[in-house]
């Protein structure tokens, strides 16, 4: 026996926009019936269309699946199947679901009726316009897809990258309108200058969606030759070629093992380390680095840009007791001696530090003004002596030697607390 | 080991075997009626159009549902799934054949419902080897490739299987739902065991 009532057609829990698959208990003989029933209460022929897909086509339209250029004329022909005993003014035509004025239509014969297009637009979707033909009571005979549009635009703007001397990807732009109504397909091809010949890039969209990536197998010393080429249904667009070596044009990886650490107690200072790019290690080549950095309530980056090829940098009039962010870049230049600028690395990920608290600005214990003027002075003097000793000539007199200058006052500090536990300056 | 082969323990088995497709089945049929909205818009289609019947797409109707087994409901359902699998692989083909990887949304929505369909299948697979029954063997390739349609039969056939399998999806979440009730007897119509 059944559990349960099974003939319902619409499940409560379930409704929405797909119809429920018919469920029906009836007797053998009424089953077909019941199932035609069924089927036309879901699609019931007054608001819906019939394609006749498993009968032999009812009809055939002419052009089938055109391809015509914006502006152009189009007369197609529709010819009913003599089994289907339709004549040619019970036929109409649609365009994307409109109706086609009848002015538009002729009759070329008992079963076939044409439909004249002047002036076409460019298609309304890139899977082609739905040029249909239909019987009187709305059923579909047959349709074909039209596709409207202009030929591809010539791509521009080809640059590319290698990442660590071992791949080779390329962007470009697309040609302004040659795809807005036509799908275009891009195949980036390459070769080597004076004896190759074609490769096409296999990967693409990896950088975009005009890109492609070409992974391996990639000669050095010997310049490439790269083009792009458009292709749609209305013809073939080939870009300028771009001819380029591949160690003019490497980047690589952001600088590993950032560390960002205090410089002692100096309130006003981080110290940045970090290694050269391992990737690059083997190759001889020059890196030229930059470092950015922000406070952390802050989105705007300040970039050090003179860091030259050092793998250290200090960075100097922080504030007090604030986190930072540091990030660093590189940019590897001159590899076997290419004169080409480099292309900078990725940033690094953000590496966080704060800086020492400010003793000075911890309530009570601020020294008075008077208290702090004479520190000043006395920290002034022994700057100068401190000059004299250490600096030769007003040329080398920098920001740098105050801060190797502080460095070292703190050390002396350091050691004289050690060795006289409450001397005061 | 002992415990999995117990009655209680298959019922056990069954049950959670049963609640999982059911879930699948209704979050497929919740993509699927996503995926049809994208595709009528892309291909330019009237929501309305009817298509009357498609070669190789199987029928979620049925003349007798209540009355079948729990075993023929496994199998009807896994034989659908191996048929929309392998229209829903050759609409992706299709559609990458005719727009590339242009339209990302539409070619995406396909393959997130090709994957949830082939799960499913496997999923109908694990309650028929626990029927003791085991699948019935599948070609890999489906229904026979249908004759070259024009690309506007294409359209029309995309929009067929679509909709029939969104109402696949709601047959099989109460086919499972009949599956997962719990079964009066080896010999009762529409319970696990009498397929066997």
């Amino acid at each position: 026996m059944n559990t349960a009532p099974q003939t319902g057609l619409v499940l409560p829990e379930l409704a929405g926009r797909a119809p429920e698959p018919s469920t029906s208990r009836a007797a053998e003989g009424c089953a077909i019936f019941i199932y035609i029933y069924i089927y036309f209460f879901f699609f019931p022929p007054a608001t819906s269309f019939f394609f006749y897909f498993l009968a032999a086509d009812p009809a055939v339209i002419s052009p089938q699946d055109p391809t015509l250029l914006i502006g152009s004329s189009l007369t197609a022909t529709c010819t009913v199947s003599a089994d289907f005993h339709l004549r040619a003014e019970d036929l109409y035509w649609t365009l994307n679901g409109r109706r086609l004025p009848a002015a538009s239509y002729a009759a070329l014969g008992p079963t076939t009726l044409s439909v004249a297009l002047a002036r076409l637009n460019g298609s309304k979707q890139q899977s082609g316009d739905n040029l249909v033909c239909h019987s009187r009571d709305g059923g579909i005979l047959a349709g074909s897809c039209l596709y409207v549009g202009l030929p591809p635009e010539k791509p521009v703007n080809i640059s590319c990258w290698s990442k660590n001397m071992k791949d080779l990807t390329c962007k470009w732009a697309p040609g302004t309108e040659g795809e807005t109504f036509l799908h275009t397909n891009y195949t980036l091809k390459y070769k080597l200058r004076w004896y190759g010949r074609d490769n096409t890039c296999q990967e693409y969209h990896t950088a975009g969606p005009y890109s492609c990536h070409i992974p391996k197998d990639l000669a050095l010393f010997t310049p490439y030759e790269i083009w792009v080429e458009a292709s749609n249904r209305l013809g073939v667009a080939v870009s300028d070629v771009v001819m380029l070596d591949i160690l003019d044009v490497v980047t690589t990886d952001p600088p590993a093992d950032v560390h960002v650490s205090r410089v002692g107690d100096l309130e006003d200072q981080l110290s940045v380390r970090w290694s050269s790019p391992p990737a690059l290690k083997d190759f001889l080549f020059q890196a030229k680095y930059q470092i950015q950095y922000r406070v952390e309530d802050s989105s705007e980056w300040k970039v050090v840009d003179d860091v030259g090829n050092q793998t250290s940098c200090r960075l100097a009039g922080l504030r007090p007791g604030t986190v930072y962010f540091v990030q660093v870049r590189c940019n590897p230049f001159g590899i076997y001696g290419s004169k080409k600028a480099g292309i900078w690395s990725d940033w690094s990920n953000p590496t966080a530090a704060s800086t020492p608290r400010s003793e000075r600005a911890a309530g009570g214990c601020d020294p008075k003004g008077g208290e702090q003027n004479t520190t000043l002075r006395r920290e002034l003097k022994q700057f100068f002596g401190w000059v004299k000793k250490h600096a030769y000539g007003c040329s080398n007199l920098s920001i740098k030697l105050y801060d190797q200058w502080r460095v070292w006052l703190q050390k002396s500090h350091k050691t004289r607390n050690q060795v006289l536990p409450g001397d005061k300056l | 080991m002992a415990a999995a082969d117990t009655p209680s323990a298959r019922t056990l088995r069954r049950h959670d075997l049963c609640s999982r497709g059911i879930r699948l089945a209704r979050k497929m049929r919740s993509d699927v009626a996503d995926l049809l909205d994208i595709y009528v818009e892309r291909q330019g289609l009237d929501a309305s159009v009817s298509v009357a019947a498609v070669e190789g797409v199987p029928a979620a109707a049925a003349e007798h549902w209540s009355e079948q087994t729990g075993t023929q409901r496994l199998l009807d359902n896994l034989a659908a799934y191996r048929a929309f699998r392998a229209l829903l692989a050759q609409m992706l083909e299709e559609q990458r054949e005719q727009l590339g990887d242009a339209d990302a949304a539409l070619g995406r929505a396909l393959a997130a419902v090709l994957l949830q369909v082939s799960a499913f299948a496997y999923h109908l697979e694990e309650l028929l080897e626990l029927e003791s029954r085991g699948p019935p063997g599948d070609d890999g390739d489906g229904p026979p490739a249908p004759p070259r349609l024009s690309l506007f039969e294409q359209k029309l056939r995309g929009l067929g299987v679509l909709r029939e399998l969104a109402q696949w999806a709601v047959r099989s979440v109460r086919d499972l739902r009949q599956l997962a009730r719990p079964s009066p007897g080896p010999s009762s119509a529409p319970g696990m065991a009498e397929g066997q």
